[in-house]
């Protein structure tokens, strides 16, 4: 087991580097100077040639790409001091570069945002595994019944609309057409400025849009899951032996369905870690999904890079979490 | 004529505002109907009808009538980011400083809103509005002694003075107002590379300024008769000596010496201002202190903050917004009364076709009449006649010295025929070739690029419309640029930086000036432009309203689209809801809320 | 994919196990003429729900092929109208009421209404939005499901260290997260070719580019799975043992028996890009030219005009949602069909 994440680690470590060079050399060798938006920001886009040259210069741009690689990972582990033109920025570590717009490291503005994103996610996957496990599993017991059939037609539905169309609805109805007067105000309000219930207010809409669909795909995965589980010659034996139906189906029939719920579960969840764009696009919350919009936009390459290589850690660790999660849910499994 | 007026506000502005005005960067416009300012409407325009200057205006400042102190006045900016850098030297935006100059940091001189809502230059820093030698090259300010900074110590004359020497470092403040003014007008400025590039910490080697006793002295190295306009830039302002301001950590938290303090600064998103308790009302001739707090919330979605401004809830009565979107311009103008304010921006939109390129005057002419400006405007979300109307010439409407005049004896307006015509009396082949860029990534700067081709194409003209992922303006400005090496017709969007002719024409018509996109190049306007500053101030206004209509009847270089204005929306607890005239943004110094 | 090459049957000839039956009988042609596809096929026709969507996908499919003809004759086109001929710009920038709904009576000459602001047609818009939409979807699935079925292809029967090295492929393109990825890549290639001519067809290119190079891994995968599976089987070792080139056993052999996967993974690429070209172009990182579902919707969702014009807004949305859903609940037909023992 020790091995096994040992080696996972070192696989994750591998990807990372991978990723991170991919997006250094893609910026290196794009199209135009990586100097160029931050010298068209600083110069009121009066950037000239002999301009672009000081940027390019002191960004170290005209170095070897391999020697700044080489910078740009020191800096994550040590920090470094960034000179742009003739102003120094301190970045300590992990330093993932200065924002070119707000000229503040990148990684604090990460660590700010993080509560935004996070909330948004933690309360989605709350909501979508409260409701969607559960009636999973009372429509997998009543499997054929009319209401299963319902359900099920009517949750497949749903999940078949687009995500950002049915988040996209959510907010036109419940803050234009039938406004809520509490939670129509959306966004991202700390707890700690303008306390829990501004906080919950803003955020109550996000996480019904999110929790609902979620839900759908949850309820199906859930009953899909059980429906097999009830079917093993186990669960016969336990009938056969008399067991209660209870124990039959939470103990030994929920068990066994949990495990690929939990893995699709924490795949989901390492992704709306990593930034849920649209949900913070619609409901306009400052999270790090709308920062990497944001960013993209206003050609803030340092966040674009750190954002990318920061959902690309997540998502590999929540990978490595479920993997070893599996295995301890499920003794047939044997990670090696 | 002592007709001078307000003030500043720049080319960032463009930038500043964002995607959605980078369109207009492209476009503008200068038909329609009323022919007026109030296209159809009957609202009371913040319009600016040339300034005056009071150099005897002493602190404390009138108190505004009913006004009351204490509550928090919440800004939204919708799609504006706000600055980046609270530095003053490095500072120019319309944005950034409205609120900076008009709460935070002070300068030798500031503009005060008279009683009819027109600016007034009065001192700020300074005890007058400086005194000048015969010929402008040599201005001496006194500071006065009773002014402090936040830290409860006396502002001194050389900060005032290290202050203004920090405007020349054009490296460590690329993008400040100083390396337009301060680099170009100070004696020996454009040697010196500023205290920081310059390794020079305290300033020593640049003689351009003295300081003797409470008064310092600037030497000139041409005359700039306009240097006490120059003076309300905050940039024109004190600065701690030595390490203490050094950039660009002293751009999060600057030290400030006006009623109100930087509590926190998050760049692109948030700024709080609180009460600064050191400054006194009797020092400064025109702000107030009656706000507990102002919030300046930046980069606001436009729909959700008029949603906010017209639902008149508890969080919008104490809140300001600095624009309001054209879908909801028809709903705002019945509901809020005067609590929607349109303020004159003292800008112009242009278009500029490449002097060297098109060399005819009449094809200049066809591009003027094919432009469909009313279709652009509805196209690119602007209100016609209200946000934007037509325009006669570069010089904004109240600008000393403008005239009312009209290159074909009526306002341009689109009219394909007579475009056709144009070209056809040009004797150029059709369809005549035209070549510009569009900002792909708004869908407004596409709709409207989309309105512009069909206008120019029924015209006789056939475009090629390239699509740009920046901002247009860093392609036109740069002149090695690939994709600006292909264009024919470039534009900008221009603002007076103070009410003076010299902050327009020759920023934008003198051969060889940066944001000359047009590449027009006259000798003999050259020359005009250069002897205009020699003449004897009371001439100077008029001299420049001459050469506008000069240059625009006998070449033409330049079609200017629109002057534009902005509203402002401000919550029913906002007390004197007005508009600063002097750089088309709320009255900041002036609010106050009800209580 | 034709029916009769598909099937472990189509070996039987070259394995040396002796025939048991005779293969010109009655009974035995029956069953070889039924391929698992046919019999999958026959399923489908049974299912409903199958058929209703097969007619959507099939309603959309002639809108995407014939917008030309149909706008045509509707009177209706792309063309960019001046702006203040249909739209008023003292209301709000809404259509004037003679333009039809939402101010004024429905009329042939826009059938479905005017855009605000532009007042560029709806229909047409519509129309060429569902070309779009559908061209740049199947693209991509096409040069994904190739992509995919290569690797998983080369992985799965090669194994060994190409296996690794692949499958470290898939692994690392899984964690790139796609949404980053088009956001990261949009602007570059955009920027690289804004002076092209041909910009407009590059940038859908390069959509179809991005959509494909993070779909393919999971046909890859399955792709593998069943590779593994299927090198283990007789046919296939003979073939090896006959000293066939690699490439023909992959090819000739193999592929051919993949075809229920490969149809899988299309049935769910398909819908799956038909609704990231809308959510790339509602972001502002697809297509950028107006003509896209996704576009139109960015323009509508605003509060001013859902109030007052929200059939503007219901028309692109309707389009997407009825086809990814019957795009998806055909697939989840095909996926039925082609395996009765999963359950719905």
């Amino acid at each position: 087991m020790f091995a096994y994440v040992v080696k996972r680690l070192i696989s994750g470590v591998l990807v990372v580097t991978l990723v991170s060079m991919a997006i250094f050399l893609l910026f290196w060798y794009g199209p135009s100077s990586p100097a160029q938006p931050i010298c068209d920001r600083e110069t009121s886009n009066r950037c000239t040639q002999t301009k672009l040259a000081v940027y390019e210069k002191t960004l170290g741009y005209d170095n070897p790409v391999y020697e700044e690689y080489g910078k740009y990972v020191k800096g994550i582990f040590v920090g470094r001091t960034l000179t742009i033109a003739s102003n120094d920025y301190e970045c300590g570590a992990p330093c993932l570069g200065v924002s070119y717009r707000t000229k503040q490291p990148v990684k604090e503005e990460l660590v700010s945002r993080m509560p935004a994103t996070f909330s948004v996610a933690i309360g989605g996957a709350f909501l979508y595994l409260l409701f969607g496990v559960p009636i999973g599993v009372a429509a997998a017991r009543r499997r054929g019944t009319v209401a299963d059939k319902a359900l099920v037609s009517s949750f497949l539905f749903i999940s078949s609309i687009p995500y950002y169309l049915f988040a996209l609805l959510t907010w036109l109805y419940l803050t234009i057409t039938f406004p809520i007067p509490f939670f129509s105000d959306t966004g991202y309000f700390s707890i700690a400025q303008n306390g829990p219930l501004k906080w919950f207010g803003g955020l109550f809409l996000a996480w019904v849009a999110l929790g609902i669909f979620g839900c759908t795909q949850y309820t199906r995965f859930t009953r899909g899951a059980m429906v097999e589980a009830l079917s093993e010659d186990y669960i016969r034996t336990a009938k056969a032996k008399g067991l209660p139906t209870r124990t039959i189906v939470y103990k030994h029939g929920l068990r066994a369905a949990l495990v690929p719920v939990v893995t699709i579960f924490g795949i989901d969840f390492g992704t709306l870690l990593a930034g849920t764009i649209f949900t913070e696009r619609i409901f306009d919350i400052q999270g790090i999904g709308y920062w990497s919009l944001q960013a993209v936009q206003g050609r803030d390459l340092p966040v674009v890079q750190a954002t990318a290589l920061f959902s690309a850690v997540v998502l590999i660790i929540a990978n490595l979490l479920v993997d070893v999660v599996y295995s301890v849910l499920d003794p047939r499994v044997r990670l090696s | 004529m002592e007709r001078l007026d307000s003030m500043k506000r720049n080319k960032p502005l463009a930038l500043v505002a964002g995607a959605a005005l980078l369109t207009l960067a492209a476009c503008g416009g200068g038909s329609s109907d009323g022919g007026g300012s109030n296209g159809g409407t009957d609202r009371e325009f913040g319009d600016q009808e040339g300034g005056t200057k009071d150099a005897a205006r002493k602190g404390p400042a009138a108190e505004i009538e009913g006004a009351a102190t204490g509550g928090t006045i919440t800004v939204y900016l919708p799609g504006d980011p706000g600055p980046d850098s609270l530095d003053p030297t490095t500072g120019w935006s319309v944005t950034g400083n409205s609120i900076q100059q008009a709460l935070t940091s002070r300068s030798l001189t500031q503009y005060a809103r008279d009683e009819n809502g027109q600016p007034v230059l009065v001192p700020d820093l300074a005890t007058d509005l400086g005194t000048p030698n015969d010929d402008y090259t040599e201005w001496t300010f006194t500071i006065r002694d009773d002014a402090t900074w936040e830290d409860g110590k006396p502002v001194t004359a050389e900060e005032v003075a290290f202050g203004i020497c920090r405007s020349l470092d054009s490296e460590a403040f690329p993008s400040g107002a100083g390396t337009e003014y301060s680099k170009t007008y100070f004696k020996d400025a454009a040697d010196y590379e500023g205290p920081y590039t310059g390794k020079d910490p305290n300033c020593e080697k640049w003689d351009g300024i003295a300081v003797d006793g409470q008064d310092i002295t600037i030497s000139m190295a041409k005359p700039f008769p306009d240097m006490d306009y120059w003076g309300a830039f905050m940039t024109m302002g004190p600065a701690p000596l030595g390490n203490a301001s050094k950039p660009p950590n002293y751009g999060n938290k600057p030290l400030a010496n006006g009623p109100y303090k930087v509590d926190s600064f998050k760049p692109n998103e948030e700024l709080v201002l609180v009460k600064n308790d050191q400054w006194s009302a009797d020092s400064d001739p025109a702000r107030h202190q009656y706000a507990d707090e102002f919030v300046f919330k930046f980069n606001q979605d436009q729909s959700k903050v008029d949603e906010i401004m017209l639902s008149d809830n508890s969080d919008s009565q104490t809140a300001v917004s600095t624009g309001l979107g054209s879908d909801k311009y028809t709903d705002a103008n019945g509901q809020l009364g005067d609590r929607l304010v349109q303020q004159t921006s003292q800008c112009v939109s242009t278009l500029t076709p490449d002097y060297d390129q098109i060399t005819d005057i009449n094809v200049r002419k066809a591009l003027a009449y094919a432009y469909p400006y009313e279709d652009v405007w509805i196209a690119s979300g602007e209100v016609p006649g209200v946000t934007r109307v037509p325009a006669n010439s570069i010089m904004p409407p109240g600008m000393a010295g403008k005239k009312d005049f009209q290159v074909d004896g009526e306002q341009i307006t689109y009219d394909p025929e007579k475009a056709k015509a144009l070209l056809e009396e040009a004797g150029v082949e059709m369809p005549y070739p035209i070549t510009m860029v569009y900002y792909e990534v708004d869908p407004l700067a596409k709709a409207a690029q989309d309105q512009i081709t069909k206008g120019f194409e029924a015209s006789g003209f056939k475009v090629k419309a390239v699509p740009v992922q920046e901002s247009p303006y860093n392609i036109w400005l740069d002149p090695d640029n690939k994709v600006n090496k292909t264009l024919n017709l470039r534009g900008v969007n221009w603002c007076s930086d103070w009410p003076s002719g010299s902050t327009m024409i020759p920023s934008l018509l003198r051969g060889g000036a940066v944001y000359n996109t047009a590449r027009f190049d006259e000798a003999s306007v050259n020359d005009e432009m250069d002897n205009i500053a020699t003449l004897p101030l009371e001439e100077q206004a008029d001299a420049w309203g001459s050469l506008d209509e000069e240059i625009m009847t006998d070449y033409f270089p330049i079609i200017p689209t629109a002057f534009r204005n902005d509203l402002f929306v401000f919550g029913t607890k906002i007390g004197n809801p007005t508009g600063d005239g002097s750089i088309g943004a709320p009255n900041y110094k002036d609010l106050y809320v009800m209580q | 994919m034709s029916a009769d090459t598909a099937g472990p049957e189509t070996l039987g000839s070259l394995s040396d196990e002796p025939q048991h039956q005779d293969p010109n009988s009655q009974q035995a042609k029956e069953i070889a003429g039924k391929s698992p596809l046919r019999i999958a096929l026959g399923r489908l026709a049974r299912d409903k729900i199958a058929v209703v969507c097969a007619v959507v996908v099939l309603f959309f499919i002639i809108c995407a092929v014939f917008a030309g003809p149909i706008s045509h004759l509707f009177g209706v086109s792309l063309e960019t109208p001046l702006a203040s001929e249909r739209v008023d710009g003292l209301n709000n920038n809404m259509p004037k009421p003679e333009m039809g709904p939402p101010f004024g009576p429905f009329t042939w000459e826009h059938p479905m209404g005017v855009a605000p602001r532009t007042g560029n047609d709806n229909l047409a818009y519509w129309l060429y939005g569902c070309r779009i939409s559908l061209l740049i979807a199947a693209s991509a699935t096409l040069v994904a499901s190739v992509t995919g079925v290569v690797v998983g292809l080369l992985a799965g029967f090669l194994g060994g260290a190409v296996d690794k090295i692949l499958s470290f492929f898939v692994d690392t393109f899984l964690t790139i997260p796609f949404l980053l990825a088009a956001l990261t890549l949009a602007p570059i290639l955009n920027e690289r070719f804004a002076l092209y001519d041909s910009y407009a067809t590059i940038q859908k290119f390069s959509l179809v580019v991005v959509l494909a190079l993070f779909g393919w891994m999971g046909t890859a995968r399955l792709i593998r799975g069943e590779v593994l599976a299927l090198r283990e089987r007789e046919f296939v070792q003979a073939a090896r043992v006959m000293g066939m080139p690699t490439s023909r056993i992959l090819f000739k052999e193999l592929l051919p028996n993949l075809a229920a996967p490969i149809i899988i993974s299309v049935s769910l690429m398909l819908p799956a890009f038909v609704a990231a070209e809308a959510g790339l172009a509602y972001l502002g990182i697809g297509v950028t030219d107006g003509v896209s579902w996704g576009q139109t919707i960015l323009q509508a969702a605003t509060p001013t005009y859902f109030r007052e014009y929200p059939q503007y807004l219901w028309q692109p949305l309707l389009g997407i949602v009825a086809l990814v859903l019957s795009l998806n609940l055909l697939g989840d037909a095909i996926r039925d069909a082609l395996d009765p023992k999963t359950r719905r």
